[in-house]
């Protein structure tokens, strides 16, 4: 295994635990606040943090880029929406959760298979689908212990 | 129930193509840059929202310090997922990070004494089987 690749897969699981993070103060500011707060209060933060984060190399803020990629954010705050209202349906936290992350990853999938906003087309081998399969039906299972 | 389900489905997509058109951007600038737009972006259509529809919301006072890091967390969380993409693909990028997120919760859970322990258990083992063949 190449060392960079060992590294990224640490990157990649060290993200999601940042998100386990995330969700936990984006949540208790939801208690508190609704949940628009708990989309909102994130938003301003960040874009603070963010910005005093770029102020001391001071990068340009603009780069050879189609509009539509300065626009992911509208995805998000998209998100926030739909899953809100799924989330308070019959479906409940978990089967939102459940049926979002089989969303995600079908998605992932195809922008790799048709390459997708850019993204450099690469194949999908035997081995990524045992790890797919694993990995989502391991997930399935956390989320229906917490149910 | 169905309208709901593709809500969700649809919801779990916007994840993935957040992450796609962030990356786009972070290609032509830094990660960090495209987390800000995203932000920035985020920021001002949810704002317009507060105004226009729900109402600017209240009660922030009570809202205890530790809870304020979800954004610059997020800020970090973004950059990461630019600087993923082209080192592992989408869809093991995806998978990664939904493993990291699961496996860190479930541990959340556990330390909070949450029931379901068995199904967690079982779910922690697969996922780690799962990024030990994604990993080669």
């Amino acid at each position: 295994m190449p060392e960079s690749r060992a590294l990224a897969v640490l990157v990649g699981l060290g993200t999601g635990a940042l998100l386990t993070l995330m969700l936990l103060s984006n949540a208790e500011v939801g208690r508190r606040a609704g949940p628009l707060a708990a989309s909102l209060v994130p938003h301003a933060t960040g874009t603070a943090v963010a910005l005093l984060l770029l102020l001391p190399g001071r990068p340009p803020l603009a780069g050879p880029a189609p509009a539509w990629a300065y626009l992911g954010g509208l995805s998000g705050a998209a998100t926030v929406a739909l899953t809100t209202v799924a989330a308070n349906s019959a479906l409940a936290l978990s089967g939102t959760l459940a049926l979002g992350l089989v969303g995600q990853v079908a998605f992932a999938r195809g922008a790799d298979r048709w390459g997708w906003l850019g993204q450099a087309r690469a194949a999908f081998a035997r081995r990524d689908a045992l790890a797919a399969l694993l990995i989502v039906l391991g997930s399935l299972l956390v989320i229906r212990g917490a149910a | 129930m169905i309208l709901f389900a593709a809500m969700a489905l649809a919801g779990g997509a916007l994840v993935g193509l957040s992450r796609q058109v962030n990356g786009r951007l972070a290609r032509a600038t830094t990660p960090l840059v495209a987390s800000f737009w995203n932000h920035l972006v985020g920021f001002a259509a949810l704002a317009l929202v507060a105004l226009v529809a729900l109402g600017w919301p209240s009660g922030l006072s009570g809202v205890p310090p530790w809870a304020w890091a979800g954004g610059p967390i997020g800020v970090l969380f973004v950059a990461l997922g630019s600087w993923l993409l082209p080192r592992l693909g989408a869809a093991r990028t995806a998978l990664l990070v939904i493993a990291g997120q699961m496996v860190s919760g479930a541990a959340l859970d556990t330390l909070r004494g949450a029931e379901g322990m068995g199904w967690r258990a079982g779910g922690v083992l697969l996922i780690l089987a799962g990024v030990a063949v994604a990993r080669r």
